[in-house]
């Protein structure tokens, strides 16, 4: 959760662009997680091939663990699904297969953001919004909030020491005031915070509604039209099968 | 709409997507995140609701709540539900000028909408995802649909609803006890 958008700049291997990704992430919930022309063979193929990518993409970002452990389970659900579930009846069908069915649709569009979370700074998705012409309404709180998130967990973690102390806690005395003793106290202090981080945003001219400039070079390499050619080819077969050219 | 409310909206939206976040990973049956977020959601939320003073506040904020789901892989009905049900829950806020505590509960209730939409892409295509798989046997696709009917989708919309009215009023209890108390509401 602190690691949202805390890329490691130095050691990251190859760099894509941020809406290279965002296009990847796209492609990924039309197909694997929407299931859009799975009736076509070939397309059904290439969704394979597409949700695979995400574990490359994590390999190339030296994320050798997430990488390994991701796909690894991945293969695993796929061919459970593939193999097992066909052999299966009665309630064990049931249960396994809708587990199947739901975690192989979800797992590549999850592990595509696990990558996209952790290869790309706030900085240049900042840059890549403004590119893509998002407006300043939207942008400005959304890089308060990738600010804020690691002050929030600091918190967080603080005050849920505090309260354990106190025997506020999962199966422990004053279970019953678990939540409200949490969270008054996270939201009293995230909002001095905030208000200190106003003052902060306002000294460095964040309401004076010019446009801002980023010191992040982001734009578009061979890699990034590598990735763009092997998810376009699932929107070209898809439509393909459904001018009946391939099955 | 200044910088100041930028901020502001920022710094909720944190707070709530933190409350997303633990909920997703704590909860391990995703059925839960329709009834869970809306309701501990809620607190932050009427918080929030207290210092919205412009158009715009609450729609923005539920724009990037949509946002979020997109870039953790949640896919993308999230963002479109986003965009309609934080613009009507901004309207319903704005009956109220602003000010309406009744009002404000009933803002936190079509604010949570988005919450449901996640499930969506499960109900969507489903027949052709079905007609693809016809070589597993009848059996399997009756089990499936039978744990999954489509009537589970507006379902779970209300439930959304439904539980984000009770948060909203959790909330509002919350903020009389402690905010209000404290000078911060």
């Amino acid at each position: 959760m602190a690691g949202l958008f805390t890329a490691d700049i130095e050691n990251r291997g190859l760099v894509l662009d941020p809406r290279t990704k965002l296009a990847v992430m796209i492609t990924l919930v039309v197909f694997a997680l929407g299931g859009a022309g799975s009736d076509i063979q070939a397309v059904r193929l290439a969704t394979i091939a597409v949700s695979a990518l995400p574990v490359v993409l994590l390999a190339t970002a030296r994320q050798w663990k997430k990488a390994a452990v991701f796909g690894l389970l991945y293969a695993v659900l796929k061919s459970a699904e593939l193999l097992l579930v066909p052999q299966l009846s009665g309630a064990a069908l049931s249960i396994v297969g809708l587990c199947c069915l739901i975690f192989v649709r979800l797992m590549p569009s999850l592990i595509m953001g696990a990558y996209m979370l952790s290869s790309t700074t706030v900085s240049e998705f900042i840059a890549a919004m403004h590119r893509m012409h998002v407006p300043q309404q939207i942008t400005i709180p959304m890089s308060v909030m990738f600010r804020f998130f690691p002050t929030v967990m600091e918190e967080f973690a603080a005050i849920n020491t505090a309260m354990r102390m106190r025997d506020i806690r999962m199966g422990g005395r004053n279970a019953g005031r678990l939540i409200e003793y949490r969270l008054v106290p996270l939201m009293v202090c995230s909002v001095n915070i905030g208000s200190e981080l106003s003052a902060a945003a306002l000294t460095r001219g964040l309401s004076t509604g010019i446009r801002r400039t980023n010191i992040c070079k982001i734009g578009f390499h061979v890699q990034d039209f590598a990735v763009a050619a092997v998810s376009g080819a699932v929107y070209i077969l898809w439509i393909l099968g459904m001018t009946g050219v391939v099955k | 709409m200044k910088g100041k409310d930028l901020i502001n909206i920022g710094i909720f939206s944190a707070i709530y997507f933190v409350i997303v976040f633990v909920i997703a990973i704590l909860g391990m049956i995703p059925v839960f995140l329709p009834l869970l977020v809306p309701i501990f959601g809620g607190i932050p939320f009427m918080l929030f609701l207290t210092r919205v003073r412009k158009f715009g506040m609450i729609w923005i904020m539920s724009i990037i709540m949509g946002i979020m789901m997109l870039l953790t892989g949640m896919s993308w009905p999230p963002l479109a539900v986003s965009v309609f049900s934080g613009l009507l829950a901004e309207l319903v806020y704005r009956s109220g000028k602003y000010k309406s505590a009744t009002k404000a509960v009933v803002t936190n209730g079509v604010f949570s909408l988005w919450v449901a939409a996640n499930y969506l892409p499960l109900f969507f295509n489903a027949e052709k995802y079905w007609a693809s798989r016809q070589n597993y046997g009848q059996d399997y696709i009756d089990a499936v649909t039978k744990l999954m009917p489509s009537w589970m989708c507006p379902v779970t919309f209300i439930a959304a609803f439904v539980c984000g009215i009770i948060g909203g009023l959790l909330g509002k209890a919350l903020m009389k006890k402690h905010f209000e108390k404290a000078g911060i509401a």
